[in-house]
């Protein structure tokens, strides 16, 4: 087991350093210090330190990293195992069940560190009945057992319940039973949609459904970090700083996600990549018009054309790969390289150089690789190594959207409008009072 | 070292670690005899993926020309306002026409569009006088150039002591669109000619 955190909760850290070396006043965009740093780099990079021990991070930002990280991650993970149970691939499922269960055990340990070790029990005895009812729910709808799917359906809806009413006792009433229980019914609706739409061929549906239970869990793994935390650490989650940090990781991640899922389907049939095709541009126009935000119009338009490069030469990859087309697999790398270049170039712009061009560049190789790497294992049907590569990227890219989202909010806070405005002369409004 | 330096020193070293869990050797591409799975769904797939094309042609938001708010009587157009060399936010030049922070977000757009406007002038009320009388559900209709009406909720008003502006809740980038409503209230000090508060209007895109 290791830690798929690390990157993220680092990211954060190295930010907070970065802020701290900054001479001038406090500045309420940076995010608060971190004191601790999970999963030291170099164990990241050796991939197998067997029984690592998760921590959880400390500042409130990195922790709801965390576990925005780990929620959003759990349910693509019990979609994917769903939809090998359904597609009747038992070593994909094997794989996917391994990364469920390791996921499982790590995220438990930071629910431990949070609210103590016997609500970490508990927890980690709720997601594995979880887990195992989303199983049951596919093996149902694969078998067209109308009964087995009913009682699985009733046992997730229970599962959600008694999800509420320990939240809301592990957090000592921070949390609501029935607020904590409404967003796992929700979760729990999703999962089964997406699984009743793969079955009947509704791939449009089943890849929407998927992006909304994506994101609906990301946004669960911030309550669950409010829930642990004192209300005013709490309110650091609810600041515009860190509430762009916490959309934009959302969306990188996504980008990450569809990818892998777009991949994947080139091997599945046109029905199957037009519909993860299509989630991954809403995903690149939400980016798109993410991005117009923070840099104007005129800079969004130039991000999309780049961007759309950047996808079009990851999906190129796989559709060599797929067709077996060595020469269309190295010119799909090439363009690959160049296109990370490019990014990473407009980036730097856009924050004003606050990011070298160098290892930023590097960086986008190395999400570029994770994805090549996942594509490869996949083909040779190594189901393992694709999960590990998935979840390494995953870490990858939320890790470098949070060090991008830093930069981004160093160059934005000096460009806003000091203090309040002077709309007003005449003293006419307070005498009427 | 000097901060600037130290930053990017720093910020070289967290690139540096994100790149350094990148795959490197492992994934290796497959043998092509696995790689080529060569069944009709998989041929099916990568025809499809030929035709593929990321989504492009981004098209900016009009800008806004008009604001129109029922509940108080209000109808103006919109002066575009940027940032004052003193770096305060610029207000409109006519007390019965607001404006439109231009370089923040358009409205309808994810994140906070602010439209600033006076309460009053030494003559009396000016644009946004009875700002302060708005209430949770109030509508806030914005014309923007192209014919397009976008229509806000109000979700609360407050007031704030301008040496406590709050500048990220007002101003800061997030990816909700959102609107915000900025005039004068509070106690007026005669002796520097302002009032020492604003009246903040927080309102979210109505579906």
């Amino acid at each position: 087991m290791r830690s798929r955190t690390g990157p993220v909760i680092l990211a954060m850290s190295i930010l907070a350093a970065m802020a701290a070396c900054d001479s001038s006043p406090p500045d309420r965009s940076a995010p608060p210090p971190t004191t601790q740093v999970s999963g030291h780099p170099a164990e990241h990079q050796a991939g197998h330190q067997e029984e690592h021990q998760v921590e959880a991070a400390k500042s409130p930002t990195a922790l709801a990293g965390q576990l925005q990280q780990y929620y959003a991650q759990h349910t693509l993970l019990a979609m994917r195992q769903m939809r090998s149970v359904l597609t009747a691939t038992p070593a994909y499922r094997q794989a996917a069940d391994k990364e469920l269960e390791e996921y499982t055990e790590e995220l438990a340990q930071i629910v431990a560190a949070k609210f103590g070790d016997a609500q970490g029990e508990r927890f980690e005895q709720l997601w594995q009945g979880e887990i195992a009812h989303f199983s049951a729910y596919a093996e149902a709808v694969a078998g067209n057992d109308a009964a087995a799917r009913q009682q699985a359906r009733s046992d997730l809806l229970a599962d959600a319940d008694a999800y509420g009413d320990w939240l809301a006792g592990a957090s000592g009433g921070r949390a609501q039973a029935s607020g904590a229980a409404a967003a796992m019914r929700t979760h729990a609706e999703q999962l089964m949609e997406q699984a009743d739409a793969y079955a009947a061929h509704d791939y449009d549906r089943a890849y929407r459904v998927e992006r909304q239970g994506y994101e609906h869990m990301f946004a669960a793994g911030t309550d669950l970090a409010r829930a642990s935390l004192a209300p005013k650490a709490a309110a650091t989650l609810d600041m515009p700083v860190e509430k762009l940090r916490a959309a934009f990781a959302m969306l990188l991640g996504e980008h990450m996600q569809l990818i892998i899922d777009t991949q994947r389907a080139t091997f599945d049939g046109a029905p199957q990549f037009k519909a993860a095709a299509a989630q991954v541009n809403a995903n690149s126009a939400a980016l798109t018009k993410g991005m117009g935000v923070i840099v104007g119009p005129s800079k969004a338009g130039e991000f999309q054309e780049v961007w759309a490069h950047h996808v079009e030469g990851l999906l190129e990859y796989s559709t060599a790969l797929a067709s077996n087309d060595q020469a269309e697999k190295t010119a799909a790398r090439e363009e690959m390289r160049g296109y990370g270049s490019r990014l990473a170039l407009y980036l730097s712009d856009i924050v004003r150089n606050e990011l070298p061009l160098k290892p930023l560049t590097e960086a986008w190789g190395a999400h570029d690789q994770h994805l090549v790497d996942q594509i490869n294992a996949y083909a040779a049907k190594r189901y393992d190594e694709a999960q590990e590569m998935e979840l390494d990227g995953y870490g990858q890219m939320l890790g470098l959207a949070g060090t991008i989202l830093g930069a981004i909010q160093r160059t934005l806070s000096p460009q806003l409008p000091v203090g309040g405005s002077q709309t007003g002369g005449g003293g006419t409004a307070h005498r009427r009072r | 070292m000097t901060a600037g330096k130290a930053r990017l020193a720093v910020g070289v070293a967290a690139l540096l670690l994100l790149t350094g869990c990148a795959a490197g050797g492992r994934g290796a591409e497959p043998p092509p005899a696995a790689a080529a799975r060569t069944t009709g769904s998989t041929a099916a797939g990568v025809d499809a993926a030929r035709g593929f094309h990321s989504t492009r042609g981004y098209r900016a938001t009009p800008v806004p020309v008009r604001i129109g708010i029922p509940a108080i009587g209000v109808t103006s157009s919109l002066d575009r306002l940027g940032r004052a060399p003193d770096k305060t936010v610029q207000v409109p030049s006519r007390w019965e026409v607001a404006g439109w922070y231009a370089p923040g977000t358009r409205p309808g757009d994810p994140g906070s569009a602010v439209i600033l406007g006076h309460v009053d002038s030494k003559r009396g009320p000016a644009v946004f006088y009875r700002l302060r009388e708005l209430r949770r559900g109030d509508l806030v209709e914005v014309a923007r150039a192209d014919g397009s009406t976008v229509r806000f909720a109000v979700q609360r008003t407050e007031q704030y002591d301008k040496r406590r502006f709050p500048t990220d809740e007002v101003y800061y980038p997030t990816l909700t669109p959102a609107l915000r409503l900025v005039t004068c209230g509070g106690e007026f000090d005669a002796t520097v000619g302002h009032y020492r508060s604003n009246i903040i209007v927080f309102a979210t895109l109505r579906p």
